[in-house]
């Protein structure tokens, strides 16, 4: 018995392999009740019995082995190539108990490469509810192989395939069709000229559009020349191949299966009918959507206060306790408040994943993709593109690498150029406090203004998003169609485990993936804003003193004169001062310029930035929100942060193409750099013209 | 001598946050193995 074994998960989309994966690995990859989370292999390891460790290997969801979109060609590629280092020992075949037939198809094709294969019937507590009633010893006998009746959820029969894994040398790999009776003259001459290959192995590299690139080139080009049939032939003998399967499991699951519609209780079928309901099912989510934004504001006020008065406390003791130096004003008027700018938002992002989280693993989700879907049709979008849309709303960058399930490249294409518009949890943050310094506090219908005005950002995010597709749908001229099929999946409660360790590693990643980042900035711009080349920053205590000589001002006065004439000929005074022509008629001053453009690393970096910029050279003990609160126009006169000014800079960053990550993946997805050029001038220009337009108007 | 070590480490931290955001965006080629503690996708340019 080999130590080291290699184990392929495999399965349509939405039968929980990725839940199968956790419970196997221990780790906590994202899971959810909607079909296409997984569009890359995601690898783990799992200690079996007898010390035998198995590499545990996710793939991606497919139907069925005739690949049509990129993610179902990473698991074609994998089972056709021995010489692949992740060539499985062991293939896993999981499979939902209330879908079996359909699940049935995928796992016959890849026995019949001669893999031994396990099938998993998860979520198994729910065959009672459903009335479904299973003969496990006649399904093993007649598919060949050993099943695990596992359920994820109640962490049943887990340990039971952990068994099966470590005695997979004892599994059949019989095939369950005889891949001739397809075409028998066919396959018998394709036999002949490749007598040591497997036949229905060649017969998938025959009819795959896949590129083959880790397969032996040398065998590819053989088959090439093999090709005898027309393209039309060989659909048709596709066809005739999955009519073969479908009788085989239909005589299979005759015996081995039994549904007592009486016993079952189902209410998914009422709930469909209002959940999909072409007005109901709109209202009902347009509703979900209002009391989410409106619990943001209303349930994380008090905690948000509570720690950007403790970061203000934090930097004031900072300066108290340490002593004097350049080291001790960085760490109280640099890294803490720039840290402050993103912990503050904590609880906003996690109560936004917790009801996002709530609504996927309910499986309420696949609901508005199907609502959304109708919505897409008239914009030249299939169903398929609301997934990374949707996701979207925590991060454009899974969100882009969704897109791997769309067939059609110029759907593909569409979509990934227009997720960046859909409200991302990074622009979170600039919305939220921006809307609390300009937006009033008053209520129509139970609803705060605010609320209502963060909710509007999410719809004109999602707005822009179908607009442009509709524009480039008409634009680009790429020839192409797609289909969507979206699978329904059963609602479930959902479990507080999943929604618990989504919520932890959604904000973990908020906290320190953008955290890093920003404490690096914080450092970089406190360095900028404390030091100067020219003797007017280096004598500002002088120049200033003397230029206030008459006047009679307090000595507090005179230090707040002196802090901001030396940020203002500091480097980064100097650098702002620069480019604030081009932002002064968007109602911008230097410093938020400089948080627009430092934010072009990670849009969160915003409120940090401008919170380090505050900072330096103030000795008040004062929480973010007020100091920003406190700004002056300084040629207007009055706050800086105004309704018009205010509306300009949430409109910017709803269009603005504010994320270097982004553009990296969108160039790494497209194979080059011309989209993803065209998507930062585009949407930078687009984002400029119309927070211009806002501010001239509302001024 | 307090100026001159808290000078040090105002010097120290800028250098490794230069460097850091540098390495992050792709200026210097990331050492190690690649972090797979993200959003689960181990090429993933998120974070």
């Amino acid at each position: 018995m080999p130590k080291h074994i290699n184990v392929a998960l495999i399965g349509n989309p939405n039968t929980g392999k990725t839940s199968v994966f956790n419970a196997l690995t221990g780790l906590n990859q994202k899971v959810g009740n909607y079909p296409g989370i997984t569009v890359e292999k995601k690898e783990g390891l799992c200690k079996l019995p007898r010390g035998v460790k198995a590499h545990i290997i996710d793939l991606p969801g497919t139907y069925s082995l005739n690949a049509s979109s990129l993610d179902e060609n990473v698991v074609i590629e994998l089972l056709l190539n021995k010489n692949d280092k992740d060539y499985p020992d062991v293939a896993v075949v999981v499979s939902d108990v209330e879908n079996l037939k359909r699940n049935l198809l995928l796992y016959t094709q890849i026995k019949d490469l001669q893999i031994p294969t396990i099938l998993v019937i998860n979520m198994s507590d729910r065959m009672a509810y459903k009335g479904i009633h299973l003969d496990i010893p006649y399904l093993e006998e007649q598919l060949q192989t050993k099943i695990a009746l596992i359920s994820t959820r109640k962490g049943k029969g887990i340990d039971q395939l952990k068994t099966l894994i470590a005695n997979f040398k004892e599994l059949p790999t019989t095939p369950c069709l005889n891949a001739s009776e397809i075409d028998p003259e066919y396959f018998t001459r394709l036999k002949k000229a490749f007598p040591n290959q497997l036949v229905y192995k060649l017969w998938l590299v025959i009819t795959q559009d896949v590129n083959f690139g880790k397969i032996d080139r040398n065998e590819v080009d053989a088959l090439q020349s093999f090709k005898t049939k027309s393209k039309a032939d060989l659909k048709r003998l596709q066809q005739k191949e999955t009519i073969k399967r479908y009788q085989f499991i239909n005589d299979t699951l005759k015996k081995g299966q039994t549904i007592d519609l009486k016993s079952a209780k189902d209410l998914r079928i009422k709930l469909d009918r209002i959940l999909t309901h072409k007005v109901w099912g709109y209202l009902i989510f347009f509703a979900i959507l209002l009391v989410l934004f409106q619990a943001i504001y209303d349930w994380t006020e008090v905690p948000m206060d509570f720690i950007d008065s403790t970061f203000a406390s934090l930097s004031e003791w900072t300066k108290n306790v340490l002593p004097e130096g350049a080291f001790t004003n960085l760490l109280a008027e640099g890294i803490i408040p720039g840290l402050g700018g993103i912990v503050i938002f904590i609880p906003q992002i996690a109560f936004l994943f917790l009801i996002i989280s709530i609504l996927e693993e309910s499986g309420y989700m696949s609901r508005v993709v199907f609502l959304m879907d109708r919505i897409m049709r008239r914009f030249g979008l299939s169903g398929k593109s609301v997934v990374p849309l949707i996701s979207g709303t925590a991060c454009a960058i899974p969100a882009i690498m969704a897109t791997r399930n769309i067939e059609s490249w110029k759907e593909r294409l569409i979509t990934i150029l227009v997720t960046p518009f859909t409200t991302c949890s990074a622009r979170l943050p600039v919305y939220l406090i921006i809307i609390s310094l300009v937006i009033p506090q008053g209520r129509v219908l139970g609803l705060s203004y605010q609320a209502l005005t963060l909710m509007l950002l999410y719809l004109i995010g999602f707005g822009t998003a179908i607009f442009s597709a509709w524009i480039l749908n008409k634009v680009l001229k790429i020839k192409s169609k797609s289909f969507f099929v979206v699978e329904m999946p059963n609602y479930k409660l959902p479990l507080v485990k999943n929604v618990a360790l989504t919520v932890l590693e959604k904000t973990k990643s908020f906290v320190f993936g953008a955290g890093k980042i920003i404490l690096a900035i914080s450092i970089v711009l406190w360095f900028l804003a404390s030091y100067g080349p020219s003797d007017d920053f280096n004598n500002a205590e002088e120049i200033v003193t003397t230029s206030y000589a008459s006047e009679n001002i307090s000595s507090e006065e005179l230090q707040q004169k002196i802090a901001s004439h030396k940020l203002e000929h500091s480097f980064i005074g100097i650098t702002g001062r620069a480019i604030e022509p081009a932002i002064r008629p968007l109602g911008y001053d230097w410093k938020i310029g400089i948080a627009i453009v430092s934010s072009f690393a990670a849009r969160e970096v915003f409120v940090g930035t401008l919170a380090t910029i505050y900072s330096v050279g103030s000795d008040e003990e004062e929480t973010i929100k007020n100091r920003m609160a406190g700004e002056v126009n300084p040629i207007l006169g009055g706050p800086l942060f105004n309704f018009a000014s205010g509306i300009s800079l949430l409109l910017f960053y709803a269009f603005a193409m504010q994320c270097m990550s982004t553009l990296a993946i969108v160039k790494r997805e497209t194979n080059s750099w011309k989209w993803p050029m065209l998507q930062l001038v585009i949407m930078s220009a687009f984002a400029y013209i119309v927070a211009l337009i806002a501010y001239q108007l509302l001024i | 001598m307090n100026s001159i070590v808290q000078n040090s480490l105002v010097f120290l931290a800028l250098v490794f946050a230069v460097w850091f955001l540098l390495r992050k965006f792709g200026v210097f080629p990331k050492l190690g193995k690649p972090n797979t503690k993200t959003c689960g996708n181990k090429d993933c340019g998120c974070n």
